[in-house]
This record gives structure tokens, sequence and C-alpha cells, in this order.
């Protein structure tokens, strides 16, 4: 059989470049998938494991047990009606539209909402799971259906065949992902981060305590975001963590104040580094070309200018 | 830019583009106005510019992820493969499957002459020594059949003398035909899509459902008609059994190319063929099932009716002839692109 086409393993070729085999590579440890869009743009994706989407399979479970036996619930009344007012029939029929409900429900309920509700189905929603694409695009009708007819391969022996896959396959993919091209992400919905640093309340350091270190910009977001996410861990682990930065930032910037501050208050003492750099690393980035001496220069100007006022 | 300024500046555009993401969570993008079309294919380019800035200046994980959570379900929304239409179903039935099987009718004559080979053999073993029936099928299942089709023709000698019997045992099979539908739409095409999905299996799923099938059909049909029964058993079976028979073969033969791609992967790697197999075997399990559909029609409605067998002989054989041309020609009329 001639499988070679041209087109279609040239796209495999930019396939590869443009998702990165070599990002690919070096995280395969990693539950993250890094894709690149026709904007250029790279969207990182978490994956969704075994446990995430054994649960929403537990949901979906119950939903389908759900819709089948209120089928038959429903269908009983409506067919022993139907029964002694039109007649055998009715029933029949009433027992051929069960046969139907659940084939529909056995075979076509994952492939139809996944493919109608862009990858999810009532379970996959509950936990925040979505099917997409291995390039990032949203599923069609087609991957939908295979990845779920598939399922009959994947789900032998309680899953253990989709579980083995999961885990050789990588990307946590079954064997029906493999086929249809397809992977499962978690989504999160997450809002605006705040503001963690209110900047009226804290005071900048001294310039006097400072020698002429300027923290690089990474430098700053790492505070903010620790900053920002401090309520994530224990008071004490918290400043543990923190005392780490602080004591390392403290000395390259041969601080020569309150040495409490850094011992004892690590967060504050780094709230207030941002404070005193955020405003400097401003003007940097206004203007990238100026030399690193001149930054000094102009932040020593400005806190002389900020000790006046 | 300062990120403090930058985030007031962006964020009113974050937060409409957000809106417009939820109001996509319920209608589809078609139903947007043309303004609002506009707009969101402008945010969404803006929102893409916002996040290679913020990732590389460095301005922190909390706005990158919140951006890229943004951005991909906007690239979730925009790139929306277009839904498919009423008329697309029939284009496939009346064309797509057709081209998509002859194009990959290698499989299906491998799967048929798995499933016809181990049926008939089955059978003409059966036929030969009927003792043997009984290793292979219960043998209450056995008497089950034989009753049923015993019944039947006992039915039909009484019911030519018997007006008002007739009439009144045709009723009673009337009763049970669309419960019958239901089940035989359920139960085989669930075998179908059985042999199908379990191709994957390097192929070895689906050979064996097959032979499992072929073997129990066989070995059922060799001990009706080795009990006596044929008239009435071929009768029943010649018409659905067009499409029945011939539908889980090209089941069996999507199947087998999900297990070809893995065994036999031509120019491509596995999973690559796998992929590119695997969208036509799809699309070629889902004519099946629809074969198998009407199938479950004609064996509901028109075989177990009490009409002539002559009649049912000439309408089987014409439904072989239309499952044959309908495979072989259906879709010859359009142009290869």
């Amino acid at each position: 059989m001639p499988d070679w086409n041209p087109v279609r393993s040239q796209c495999m070729l930019s396939d590869m470049s443009s998702t990165g085999a070599t990002p690919e590579r070096s995280l395969s440890i990693s539950t993250e998938l890094v894709i690149e869009t026709p904007e250029n743009v790279l969207l990182t994706y978490r994956l969704a494991g075994p446990a995430v989407r054994l649960m929403a399979y537990c949901v979906d479970f119950l939903i389908r047990g759900a819709i089948i036996i209120a089928a038959i619930v429903v269908g009983a009344f409506v067919a022993s009606a139907a029964g002694i007012l039109i007649g055998p029939t009715a029933i029949s029929i009433s027992v051929g539209l069960y046969f139907v409900i659940f084939f529909i429900i056995d075979w076509a309920y994952f492939g139809l909402s996944e493919s109608c509700f862009r990858g999810k189905t009532i379970g996959k929603h509950v936990f925040g799971l979505r099917v997409i694409q291995e390039q990032g695009y949203p599923i069609t009708l087609w991957g939908a259906v295979l990845r779920n007819f598939v399922r009959a391969a994947d789900s032998l022996s309680f899953y253990g065949v989709g579980f083995i896959a999961m885990l050789v396959a990588g990307k946590f993919r079954r064997l029906g992902d493999l086929v249809a091209r397809t992977v499962v992400i978690e989504e999160r919905r997450v809002s605006v981060p705040r503001e963690p640093i209110i900047l009226e309340k804290i005071e900048p350091l001294e310039r006097t305590d400072l020698g002429g270190f300027v923290p690089a910009g990474q430098t700053l977001a790492l505070i903010e975001d620790f900053l920002g996410r401090r309520h994530v861990l224990p008071y004490r682990r918290g400043h543990a963590m923190a005392r780490v930065l602080a004591q390392a930032l403290a000395k390259r910037l041969d601080y020569g104040g309150d040495s409490e501050l850094v011992e004892r208050y690590p967060m504050a003492f780094l709230a207030r580094v941002y404070a005193t750099f955020h405003q400097t690393r401003e003007d940097e980035d206004l203007d990238e070309s100026r030399s690193p001496a001149e930054i000094r220069r102009k932040s020593r100007r400005q806190a002389a200018a900020g000790a006046v006022t | 830019m300062n990120k403090r300024r930058f985030i007031a500046q962006r964020a009113p555009a974050w937060r409409r583009f957000e809106q417009l993401l939820d109001r996509l969570d319920t209608i589809s993008l078609r139903r947007f106005s043309p303004a609002e079309t506009a707009e969101f294919s402008r945010l969404f380019r803006e929102l893409c510019y916002d996040l290679s800035l913020i990732r590389s200046r460095d301005w922190g994980r909390g706005l990158v992820s919140f951006l890229n959570n943004l951005v991909s379900r906007g690239h979730n929304a925009f790139y929306r493969a277009p839904p498919g239409t009423l008329g697309h179903f029939v284009h496939f039935l009346a064309a797509g499957f057709p081209q998509l099987f002859r194009k990959n009718i290698g499989y299906f004559l491998a799967a048929a002459a798995v499933f016809f080979g181990t049926l008939g053999a089955t059978w003409a073993i059966i036929q030969h020594d009927p003792a043997l029936a009984g290793r292979i099928v219960p043998a209450e299942q056995l008497d089950m059949f034989e009753q049923m089709y015993k019944e039947s023709n006992a039915e039909r000698r009484k019911s030519s003398d018997n007006q008002s019997g007739r009439r009144r045992r045709a009723q009673g099979f009337d009763e049970y035909r669309p419960a019958m539908a239901g089940m035989y739409v359920q139960h085989n095409t669930s075998i179908a899509l059985d042999t199908f999905g379990r191709g994957i299996l390097f192929g070895v799923g689906t050979v064996y459902t097959l032979i499992e099938n072929g073997i129990v059909l066989g070995a059922t049909s060799g001990y009706i008609i080795a009990k006596g029964h044929s008239a009435q058993f071929l009768s029943f079976v010649v018409t659905h059994g067009s499409f029945e028979l011939v539908a889980i073969a090209v089941a069996g033969g999507a199947g087998l190319m999900l297990g070809g791609a893995l065994v036999h992967p031509g120019q491509r790697s596995r999973l690559e063929a796998l992929r590119v197999r695997g969208l036509e075997a799809i699309q070629i399990a889902c004519g099946a099932a629809a074969m198998l559909a009407v199938a479950a029609l004609i064996e509901a409605f028109w075989s177990p009716s009490a009409i002539p067998n002559a009649v049912k002989y000439a309408v089987g054989g014409m439904m072989w002839l239309l499952v044959v041309v309908y495979l072989s020609t259906a879709g010859r009329w359009e142009k290869k692109s």
C-alpha cells in the first residue's frame, strides 16, 4: 500500500519543528503541553492525568446510568398507560425505543457531547477537563467519534489497556487519543492577578543603605509572584523560604540598614526592595539601550529626589 | 512600559475578551454579530501580542498563566471546525463512505475472508454433524432457535387453512417488531463497533471478534438447517443478511485498518500511519453502522412477515445486488480532486 505522500510528510516535519521536538523531549516528564499557534504565540496546557479523568468518567457513568434508568422508568409508565389505551404495539415501540436509547448512551454519549460541546462531556466539565487536538485546535466530529469508538479496546480489563497506554505513550494519551490525535487538558479559570504589593503602604528602602546594584526585572517579578502567593504557605515556611532570597539580595545590595528586618521579616524586606526598584525597571524598559552605569546614576538621583520630598 | 501601568491599560480589553468568551460558551461564533466577530478577532490578536510581551519581559507566572488561559480559550473558540450539516451527512452516505470503502477495499476483503471463511466452514461442519453445535452454542439457546423456526413453520401451515388465525398470528408478530428493531440496532451495531474499536490491538481484537461471530453464526445456521427448517430459515435471513453480514465485514475491515497501521505502517511512523488511516477507518465504521441500522429495520419488519418465500428470495437477491452496487459504484460520479 503506497502510503507515502510528500505533502503529508512535509506537514509532519513542520509539525515537529513548530511544536518543538526539543521542548517536548526535555519536558517529557512534565505535565505541560506547549504548542505554537498560527499567531506565533506559545500556549501551555496542563495535561490531565489518569486520576482526574477516571473521576470525570465516573460522573459520566453515573449520568449515563441515570439516563438509562430514567428511560426504563418513564418508558414503563408510558408504555403501561399506552398499552391500555392503544394496545400492545405501543409497549413494543417503547421497548424498541429503550434499546435505541441504550445504544446511543452506550456508544454515542461521549463522541456526541465532545463534538457538540467543544471537547467536553458533563463529567469533564465538572472537573474542568477538555479534549483538544494535539496541535491545540478544537476537536472535530470524526476525531471525537473515533477516540470514543476505540474505547472498545481501551476499556478492556476495566480500562487496564487504556491506563497502560497512558503511561507508555506519554502525554497521558490512551489508545483512542493516539488514533484521533487528541489530548485531554485541564482548564482552570484564572482571574487577573491581584496587586500583591500595595505600593502606597510600603515605604522604599533608604537609598543611603544600598549599594549600586539594581536587581534584574526577573528578580522583581519573582518577588511579586512569591508575595502574591504567600498565603499558600504557612507563615513560618513562607518566611523561611523568603529569608533565603532576602539574605542573598541583602548581600548583593550591600544593604547596610536594619539586619533584623532581613532576618525576622524577610517578606517585608522583599516588599520594600520591590517598592524601591520597580520604578527603576520601568525606566530601563522604556529605554533598553541605556547603559547599566547610567541607570545606576539615575536611580541614585531618584533616591536623592525621594529623600528630599 | 511598567508592568502595573501595562495591566491597568490592558485589563479592560482582557475583561471584554473574557466576556465574549463566556458568551461563546453558550452560543457559537456564527451567532455573533459582525461587529462582535470583528471585535473578538481583534482582541484575540491583541491578547496574543500581550502574552508574547509578558513572556519576553518575565512579568511573572501569575500574569502569564492568566493570559495563557484566555488565549487558549480564545484559540479553542476561534479555530472551531465548522459544524456538520444534514447535507454533509447525506453526502457522506451517498458518496463519501463508498468512496473511502473502495479506497481501502483490501482491508475489507481480508476481513470478509476471515468472517465468511469461518462462517462457511463452521456452517458446513455443523450441518454435516449437528451434534457438534452443542459445543459452540449453549444447548438451551439452540432449542430456542429451533423452537422459533418450528413454530413459525407450523404457524405458516396452519394459517393457510385458517384466515382469521392467520390475521391474529400476524398481528401477534407485529407487536414485537418495533421492540425487535430496537434490539437489533443495539445488538448488531455494538458487535460491529466492538469489532472496529478493538482493531487497534494490532488487529487481534478485530480478527478475534470476526472469528467468534463467524463461528456462532455458522454453527446456529448449520444446526437449524440440519434440523430441517431450511426454507423458513433461509427466507428469513436472505434479505437483511445482505446489509448485516456485509456491514460486519466492513466494520472488520475498518478495524484491520487500525491494526494494519501498527503492523505495517508503510513509509510513515506507526503513530502517524495510525492517525492518517484512523480518520478514514472511523468513517468506514460509521458507514457500517448506518448499514446495520438499515439491516435492523429489514430484519424486524420485512424478514418475519408472512410474505411468500419466493418473493422474499427475489427481494433478498435484489438487496444483495443493491449492496454490491452501492458499495462499488456510489460516489464514482464525483471527480477526484
